[in-house]
């Protein structure tokens, strides 16, 4: 099927609701569609001993990361009868309220979408090699865990 | 024999990018031993080795060259 053909996910800063907005739209000649899912993930603002989460800084090791997201796009597209998946991560600082994440699948009927992009979601949050730095509003930071 | 280190996330903070010149590491074991001595602050985290951009799963051979990246556990998302 597929050559290895290695895709970004990354996006310098947070991803704007446009170019979300944008992603749809390009969807609507794709006429073997039925039903898309999408998750967003958005920076919270946590409260953390007294202090606010202000923003989240990511980094990654990019090389790795984008193998590894190639290795479950593979597997995910193996699993379930999907037209489409895309997938972007931010890198850099995304504000509290910003979105980080935006994982997009589509199939012609709706649970393949559903379960893809439950499942892609899990596994690149345990899988791929991306850190996060919480940065409280007095600029002090912590190191996000994944719980 | 020349290794390339590599640090991410929370290890940044204590270990910067370099190139060292080692002998007697024959293996990701004892490079891990060597890390832990050097920088004593690795033994209190959690973390995970990749060998020229393979994660470590298990005890495995160090050539001249190579790359290793130190990573502490993931948080994307």
């Amino acid at each position: 099927m597929s050559e290895k053909k290695i895709k970004n996910i990354f996006v310098n800063g947070p991803i704007a609701p446009d170019f979300i907005a944008d992603s749809i739209a390009r969807h609507s000649s794709k006429t073997a569609i039925g039903g898309h899912s999408i998750f967003m993930g958005q920076v919270r603002k946590d409260e953390i001993n007294g202090k606010f989460v202000a923003a989240i800084t990511y980094t990654a090791y990019e090389e790795l990361a984008l193998e590894k997201m190639h290795q479950i796009r593979e597997e995910i597209f193996e699993k379930y009868p999907l037209n489409c998946m895309h997938i972007y991560h931010s890198l850099g600082t995304v504000k509290t309220g910003e979105i980080c994440l935006f994982v997009f699948t589509s199939s012609a009927h709706r649970k393949p979408a559903i379960a893809a992009c439950s499942e892609v979601v899990d596994r690149l949050k345990v899988e791929l090699p991306i850190w996060g730095k919480e940065i409280f509003e007095d600029e002090t930071h912590q190191w996000k865990e994944n719980s | 024999m020349e290794i390339e280190i590599i640090s991410f996330g929370q290890i940044t903070e204590f270990i910067n990018n370099q190139k060292i010149e080692v002998n007697g590491i024959a293996d990701t074991n004892s490079f891990k031993q060597y890390l832990e001595d050097r920088f004593p602050a690795l033994k209190g985290i959690k973390y995970k080795l990749a060998l020229n951009k393979n994660i470590v799963q298990q005890n495995t051979e160090i050539t001249n060259q190579a790359t290793i990246a130190i990573m502490p556990p993931f948080s994307g998302g």
